[in-house]
């Protein structure tokens, strides 16, 4: 280890080098935020926090999340199952379709819905004729916000599949175990962290989708506006207080995101040392 | 039915989980890009040429491209250095900048525009220490858009090379040591060449990223044509206004641009790995 | 073999891999409660024929049969058959004690029974006491035995093993080979193991079945396999072998067919001091002792004859050899190749002798 003790002046140069870094871009717009949401005092804080446009759009983020959330677990496990455990052709086509949602810019991805669920759309008459609106209407973002996140979980998972092997199934299945017992018993616990972190990722993408919901949006203060959305609105409006006071929550949601995925991975690595 | 039988697995769950991928795929990613297909189709080639030529929409083009590749060169750079500080050295606090380089994945991007801005304006902390003490503007200038990618694309770098540097076997270097190279030497005949395939996977996703990243950029752009006017921008605008067919033309070269950096990704990988596999 | 006493049996079994020919045209035939290897290199479709067997992989044509019934389209979990997978596939996530009831839990037995039966089983494995330790605190024999173990729990009539040993340390290994032969014995079931270790296959099986490049290439005893090799592959996989060019130029061994090349062994060959054996000496004939490596037990003597460089065995007991000294050699007899078959000579002076004497 000789090697890798290095205790020159270089070191400590990149060492300020990074926290400076570090410092100016990530922390200090972080600290910012915190400052100017108080800067007028806590009673304006909680008055800007409770105004009820703003627990609407809280809610909204949180039912988009939540939809985001259960689609792509139900997908990521899906997925993950049958490109790790089957041989079958076509494979590499089905992953880079999954992985080709986070490529493309999300103003894309919203354009991509409109064209399908906007009114040229030989779909839009179909749904009109059900009462169903997509564009400018809570489905559309909640469509938007699962399509940003689409591949976060699957992609948590395949690798943790992929290194455990099918050895485990197929003594399982061997025995006579069926699907779900197979998937309850011997998969799933290797792959509970990997789920977990997936999850926590796609939450914290999912509720700070900006530009594909911005598209989908109808922009309707109270009913189309998620949190994101209401920050834009108030900014815009000149309200810096109240924008920097409903991006105080979204501050710590991302902390707990951070300080839970810390959590997992140390949760998992142990883990995994015990039963490697 | 037969030739089914014969590829069938012993493991059960198939069917079953081949299905719902393919069906939640399908309704999520597939029905939708069919559709971006069947609109390009309809549009008529000299209508998307008029749009994506004409010079509001280049310089828009040329904005997104030309700060989303110094914002990812910087990200290369400090990214492989946090890496090899991550890595490498021991120091207080080391965890906690571990823990914090994923912020931009998990801080809002609209949070971070809007924080960004108010920093930078020449009213803001950061800003009017700026413009009072060397005359540089950084929010509502292409030097603002920069910095907000960079934001964005902190994580890529680092986390791609990272876990290679983590796994990388010290051997490598002891045995360079020992037969008498000196550690510039070492550093950049044996551990870089390792290492760059991961830098290049880093930098090129950072790149593709920023090249679509809108949420944070929005509002430090400003957004004056021709100066600070981002491609996804000129899209949102299209689309307020209901011109699909012109939102689709710019998006459809936004979409190549992003192919075509990806490309160039796989292409270096395969000349690296190609290189490593055809020399052992 | 009659055809009533096979238990397991493959007719005409056919598989590719893509491109890859794995099985060609196998048929086997295993009779009820042995003990068979399937021993051959590493790609010669051994573990693929296994795999078969256990219904984990399926024939492109042809049929596997068990206790007389066709089962091709009866799945794995359905064939009465225990698995022990070469890494032994464990739940890693479960303890001892639910690895070997899983099979149980998943038919519903009773968990009284349960634990009757997997305490049972640890007494036979003489593993007591671990029932509550994951996979990953045992030792790799202790896993190995607990494979075993949960593979017989739901009371199997078929017992497959995949490389049963290879994930062992040396010393384990040869410890586990006499365990698990007579564990099998005591129980009786019919068993199948895959090894690409002659050694292995020779201690452990009643029977062996050979198999090279996808073909099935001789099935027998380990001593008929040894002492009557029906192909090349066999005679130059089983025991150690030497490779001879111009056999028609040893002694006594003048009358050459059109075989091409001929294959000895280090046993078939007798090497002598000068003047040392007075009854062999006279059809021996003169070669020089090159090398000489102690073996531990016994010396193996390296001596050139007529071109070719043999290796024997001499006892340690033997009067001292030197290198460079010229000794009687004396050959027995050598396997002839001729194409694909194998046919054994016998040193003719024997014959001669025999009739004087």
């Amino acid at each position: 280890m000789e090697l890798r003790k290095n205790s020159g002046p270089l070191k400590w140069c990149m060492i300020t080098l990074v926290v400076v870094f570090l410092t100016m871009f990530l922390l200090l717009p972080l600290v910012y935020i915190v400052i100017t949401a108080l800067s007028k005092g806590i009673d304006t804080y909680i008055s800007s926090i409770t105004d009820v446009y703003a627990v609407k759009a809280a809610w909204l983020t949180i039912q988009a999340t939540l939809w985001a959330v259960l689609v792509n677990t139900i997908f990521g496990i899906a997925a993950a199952w049958c490109l790790t455990k089957f041989a079958f052709k076509g494979k590499k086509i089905i992953s880079t379709f999954i992985d080709l949602p986070v490529t493309v810019s999300p103003i894309i991805a919203g354009l991509i819905y409109v064209l399908t669920f906007g009114r040229q759309s030989f779909l839009y008459p179909i749904l009109d004729g059900w009462g169903i609106q997509i564009i400018f209407a809570v489905p559309g973002i909640i469509l938007a916000t699962i399509f940003v996140t689409f591949p976060f979980i699957s992609r948590e998972l395949i690798p943790v599949l992929t290194a455990q092997g099918t050895d485990e199934e197929e003594a399982a299945a061997l025995m006579g175990a069926g699907t779900f017992t197979i998937f309850r018993k011997v998969t799933l616990p290797h792959i509970k962290w990997a789920l977990l972190y997936g999850i926590v990722l796609c939450t914290a993408r999912a509720m700070g989708e900006f530009g594909a919901v911005s598209v989908l949006s109808g922009h309707l203060r109270g009913k189309t506006n998620t949190l994101p959305l209401y920050i834009e609105l108030l900014y815009q409006g000149y309200d810096f207080t109240g924008a920097f006071a409903a991006s105080s929550i979204l501050v710590i949601l991302a902390v707990v995101v951070l300080v839970l995925r810390l959590l997992l991975e140390h949760r998992g690595q142990k883990e995994l040392d015990i039963h490697k | 039915m037969n030739r089914m039988r014969k590829h069938k697995s012993i493991i059960p769950g198939f069917g079953l989980s081949f299905g719902l991928t393919i069906t939640i795929l399908s309704l999520v990613v597939l029905i939708p890009l069919c559709s971006l297909a069947v609109f390009t189709a309809r549009l008529s080639f000299s209508e998307f040429i008029y749009t994506i030529t004409r010079p509001r929409v280049l310089s828009g083009y040329w904005v997104s491209i030309s700060t989303a590749l110094i914002a990812a060169l910087v990200n290369a750079v400090m990214g492989f250095i946090m890496a090899w500080v991550l890595v490498r050295y021991d120091f207080p606090g080391k965890k906690f900048i571990d823990g914090i380089i994923e912020l931009p994945f998990a801080l809002p991007t609209a949070v971070a525009g809007i924080s960004l801005t108010h920093l930078t304006t020449t009213n803001g902390w950061v800003g009017k220490l700026f413009y009072e003490a060397f005359g540089i503007r950084i929010a509502y200038t292409r030097l603002g858009i920069t910095i907000a990618l960079i934001f964005i694309g902190i994580p890529f770098v680092v986390r791609s090379v990272q876990p290679v540097l983590e796994k990388m076997d010290i051997q490598y270097e002891e045995a360079a040591m020992i037969l008498g190279a000196d550690r510039r030497t070492t550093f950049w005949k044996v551990i870089f060449p390792e290492l760059l395939p991961a830098l290049i996977s880093g930098f090129t996703l950072a790149f593709a990223r920023s090249i679509g990243e809108y949420g944070s950029v929005v509002f430090i752009a400003g957004n004056t044509p021709y100066e600070t006017e981002i491609a996804p921008l000129l899209i949102m605008s299209e689309l307020q206004e209901f011109d699909y067919a012109a939102a689709t033309s710019i998006a459809l070269v936004m979409l190549a641009i992003a192919f075509i950096i990806l490309s160039i990704n796989a292409v270096a990988q395969s000349i690296v790995s190609r290189r490593v596999s055809g020399l052992a | 073999m009659s055809e009533n006493t096979s238990y397991v049996e493959l007719r005409h079994i056919n598989k590719h891999y893509g491109d890859f020919h794995a099985s060609k045209d196998i048929n086997i035939r295993i009779p009820k409660g042995k003990l068979v290897a399937l021993l051959g290199p590493s790609g010669s479709g051994k573990t693929t024929i296994l795999r078969m067997i256990a219904g984990l992989e399926h024939p492109d044509s042809g049929e596997i049969l068990i206790d007389g019934k066709v089962v091709n389209d009866v799945p794995g979990s359905d064939r009465g058959i225990g698995f022990v997978f070469q890494s032994y596939a464990l739940f890693r996530y479960m303890t001892v004690y639910d690895n070997i009831a899983f099979g149980l839990r998943v038919k519903k037995t009773p968990e009284r029974e349960i634990k009757e039966r997997v305490s049972e089983l640890m007494k036979l494995i003489g593993c007591e006491g671990l029932e509550k330790r994951y996979p990953s605190q045992l030792s790799g024999g202790q896993r190995q035995r607990v494979a075993f173990a949960r593979a017989l729990a739901p009371n199997p009539q078929i017992l497959l093993l995949d490389e049963p040993f290879a994930a062992i340390d040396a010393k384990v290994r040869l410890e586990l080979r006499t365990w698990l032969r007579d564990m099998i014995t005591r129980i009786g079931i019919t068993s199948i193991f895959v090894t690409h270790d002659q050694n292995e296959a020779i201690e452990v099986a009643d029977e062996i079945i050979v198999t090279n490049l996808g073909r099935v290439e001789q099935t027998g005893t380990p001593s008929e396999l040894y002492t009557d090799p029906a192909t090349p592959f066999v005679v130059r996989f089983i025991g150690n072998s030497i490779p001879v060019k111009n056999y028609d130029r040893f002694q006594y061994f003048e009358e050459r067919g059109k075989e091409s090349a001929a294959i000895l062994r280090p046993e078939f060959i007798s090497i002598f001091k000068k003047g040392e054996n007075v009854q062999y000496s006279k059809s021996a004939e003169e070669g020089v002792v090159e090398d000489i490596i102690f073996r531990g037990s016994n010396l193996e003597i390296r001596v050139r004859l007529h071109g070719n460089l043999l290796s024997a065995i001499r006892s340690i007991n033997d009067p001292d050899i030197q290198v460079g000294e010229t000794v009687d050699v004396f050959i027995h007899r050598l396997f002839v190749i001729d194409g694909e078959k194998v046919t054994m000579k016998y040193n003719q002076s024997l014959r001669e002798e025999s009739v004087i004497i």
